[in-house]
């Protein structure tokens, strides 16, 4: 056995999964929890909890997962930071996996594909916008087809309405922004609540499901665990944001179409004219 | 003196008087002497210069030792002989065999609550109605025990090698360090030049390049040293002070590694940090001191009567120095960051060529308002531009400088006369500043004071000074929990 631990502090449910390399898409405990603003509190404490649960300890890990955002900036961080101090503590490799990648599997594993092949996942963005993230409904899983970025509802609802009758939507906005979908749509089909937010499980299958070097299959797979920390290595991994820094944003929209330089949907844009951090 | 040895029968009485002016339903006679009987009972008292002053006991349940009672005689409390009792029960614990702590606190008993936590111990779940009273139990667990008891020792042998790191404003930074004053390494990655362009350190983009940064430079840190995580006895990390998403990513990070490791964990005041940095410099250096903190996001006098404890004279009412020096800066169009150029310029202007006015310098108090004289300068400036002249720069920065030293130099003398110091720290990044420097220098030699100024790398921000800070946390049996939260607000002087 080759345990890992995954965990998601994006919003405000807090989610932590312990997993197998050696087991594919299996979960050996887990917690999902509401903890509003509380993430830096409670997460290594559920951390130890959950690994007890499954008869392990801190020093067991052989990888981390941890949920790359979009989502609170704060949320994200503290997960990121909290993924890399663990990884890099225990010199082991550290995997990234969507946030909105794993609402998609909560919702694939609570039947919300059954009914359409599409399934739409909106994260909270806050200030009036979205994180939507579209994905493709198939018998082992959801699969991405959009990549993230951060808009309106309304503009969402109207680029998805071509494909409203095909379409089941999940994620923690359509608290707030149900209605824009239901009159762009006329009629909207939507996941049950409970799977609009990410639990353990669905943290296992969306490590399991990235198919990036820093991903949870990759890692399993490399034959030297050398090898698979210079591939995962604690620090290359990057939150992703969508947005710049409110300063950053204003002075795009001083300086627009005048040689700027692309958003990055990770880090900051850097103090010259190249996009800084990883850009991954 | 402190000492702690076993309890003996003899004790009872002693301890008994403790105990009731310590609890609302305190022990009786009969059951601390059946206690003492007990094969799985740890019981110690501390002395004071002979005199009995407290007390603690621990049951060993397979690996788990409860702890059962601590408490200090109240003439005695605030001295640290609490913490004391505490760790020389953890080391006997642990070589009964336990691995963690625990014991329960009344839900309503903020300072015990405070006290444990400060050990290091997270609070893992509620009794509700435990309590005769009706009060609830919080049920609180330490951390690994052994690593802490371990870390401890050495420190006081001062061989403890300790991993800090920074991250509290616009630097990321790393240091290991050995004894609390043999720095192995230093590494500081500095921000400046994401945030000049918007004339101020922007918090969102900190808390970014912090994220980015961190494993990189603590990788450095390690490796100048020649060391792995293997070879730490604890981590240490900024708490507060500062930009709270700042903090977050570096105290997140910092309990990650604790958490996998086993490493205890150190919490430390960015401030006291800064007061550190001067016995970097001078490993001599022994309160009774008083400390000018002047950096851009803080202006204080700090009264240290001996290290670890810290009480706050006076302090800006409204712009820290760094942040004044900052916007003359940018009123003048000389860019971000300001002290270094206003600085160049006032070096070849005359400080007396405008009389800007010396704010606070009449009153009683210690504390200095920075902010009127900025609005001096701003409209000095408007009458020069409206009547057509051409800024003096030179004059201008050195009249304001000149200000702004006078103010500090005044009021640091008030200070060092009213609490009798025999040596003054500068420290914070306006402390890099040749004229607040010298002027101070020169006036504390009238007064026969020492004056100890850290080399610029140890003024700005740094995890060294954290480091420091960090050795005597540690001696003293001083640490966080995992669940430990970043304090933006963290004052000096609380719970030294």
């Amino acid at each position: 056995m080759r345990p890992f631990v995954a965990f998601d502090t994006a919003t405000d449910h807090l989610a932590v999964g312990v997993g197998d390399l050696d087991r594919p898409g299996e979960l050996l405990a887990g917690v999902d929890m509401p903890a509003p603003r509380a993430a830096n509190t409670v997460l290594l404490s559920t951390v130890e909890r959950v690994l007890a649960q499954a008869g392990l300890s801190p020093g067991d890990l052989s990888a981390v997962a941890c949920g790359r955002g979009p989502g609170s900036f704060t949320g994200v961080r503290i997960g990121v930071a909290t993924a890399k101090g663990l990884a890099h503590g225990a010199s082991i490799p550290l995997a990234g996996f969507g946030t909105l990648d794993a609402v998609a599997w909560r919702a694939w594993r609570d039947g919300a594909g059954e009914e359409g092949p599409l399934l739409g996942v909106l994260g909270d963005a806050m200030r009036g916008e979205v994180y939507p993230a579209l994905f493709n409904v198939t018998a082992s899983g959801p699969e991405r087809l959009t990549a993230d970025r951060v808009a309106k509802p309304g503009d969402v609802a109207a680029e998805w309405s071509d494909s409203a009758a095909r379409l089941v939507l999940a994620g923690n906005a359509l608290a707030k922004h149900r209605a824009a979908f239901e009159s762009a749509f006329g009629s909207v089909r939507v996941a049950a609540e409970r799977a609009w937010a990410a639990d353990a499980q669905a943290l296992i299958d969306a490590a399991w499901a990235e198919e990036a070097a820093a991903g949870v299959s990759a890692i399993a797979a490399a034959a030297d665990i050398t090898d698979a920390y210079a591939d995962a290595h604690p620090g290359t991994l990057l939150p992703i944001y969508t947005r710049l820094s409110d300063a950053e944003e204003a002075e795009r929209a001083r300086t627009a179409g005048g040689g700027v330089a692309p958003t990055p949907r990770t880090g900051v844009r850097g103090p010259s004219s190249a996009p800084s951090g990883g850009g991954r | 003196m402190i000492d702690i040895r076993p309890m003996l029968e003899s004790d009872v009485p002693g301890v008994l008087a403790i105990e009731r002016a310590s609890f609302p339903d305190p022990w009786t006679e009969g059951l601390f002497r059946d206690e003492l009987g007990r094969e799985d009972r740890i019981w110690k008292v501390a002395l004071e210069d002979g005199r009995l002053a407290g007390y603690g006991g621990v049951m060993i349940v397979d690996v788990e030792a409860h702890l059962m009672d601590v408490a200090v005689a109240p003439e005695a409390r605030g001295r640290g002989i609490g913490r004391a009792l505490l760790w020389e029960l953890a080391a006997d614990a642990v070589a009964a065999g336990a691995l963690r702590m625990t014991l329960e606190v009344a839900s309503s008993n903020e300072t015990a609550l405070r006290f444990y936590r400060s050990a290091g111990f997270d609070v893992a779940g509620r009794r509700p109605a435990y309590y005769p009273s009706g009060d609830d139990a919080l049920l609180l667990w330490s951390r690994p025990l052994a690593p802490h008891v371990s870390a401890k020792r050495v420190a006081l042998k001062r061989r403890d090698l300790i991993l800090a790191i920074e991250s509290s404003c616009d630097e990321t930074a790393a240091s290991v360090m050995r004894g609390g004053r043999e720095e192995l390494s230093s590494v500081v990655a500095s921000q400046v030049d994401f945030h000049a362009r918007f004339g101020g350190v922007v918090p969102e983009i900190a808390s970014r390049k912090h994220t980015e940064a961190i494993v990189g430079v603590v990788d450095q840190a390690l490796e100048t040293a020649g060391v792995t995580f293997a070879d730490l006895d604890a981590i240490a990390v900024t708490a507060g002070p500062g930009l709270v998403g700042a903090l977050v990513v570096g105290l997140a990070y910092a309990k990650g590694v604790a958490c996998s490791t086993g490493l205890p964990l150190i919490g430390v005041n960015h401030l006291e940090g800064h007061i550190y940095a001067a016995r970097l410099l001078d490993p001599d250096l022994e309160p009774p001191l008083v400390a000018l903190l002047v950096s851009g996001g803080h202006t204080m006098l700090v009264s240290v009567p001996e290290w670890g404890r810290y009480e706050v004279l006076g302090g800006t009412l409204d712009d820290a120095a760094g942040e004044a020096f900052d916007k003359v800066a940018k009123l003048l169009g000389l860019g971000y960051p300001g002290g270094p150029v206003i600085s160049r310029l006032a070096a070849e202007g005359d400080p007396k060529a405008i009389p800007f006015p010396r704010p606070m310098l009449r009153t009683d108090d210690l504390d200095v308002s920075l902010s009127g004289l900025k609005t001096a300068v701003i409209q000095y400036v408007e009458r020069e531009r409206r009547e057509g002249r051409e800024l003096r720069l030179n004059d201008i920065a050195a009249s304001f400088q000149a200000a702004v030293t006078e103010v500090q130099v005044a009021k640091t003398l008030k200070a060092v006369r009213a609490h009798d110091a025999k040596a003054v720290v500068l420290a914070g990044g306006v402390a890099a500043n040749p004229v607040l420097r010298g002027s101070l220098r020169s006036a504390l030699a009238t007064e026969g004071v020492a004056l100890s100024v850290p080399p610029l790398e140890l003024c700005t921000d740094n995890a060294s000074m954290i480091a420091a800070a960090a050795h005597d946390a540690l001696r003293a049996g001083r640490f966080l929990g995992l669940d430990a939260d970043a304090n933006p607000a963290m004052r000096l002087g609380r719970g030294a």
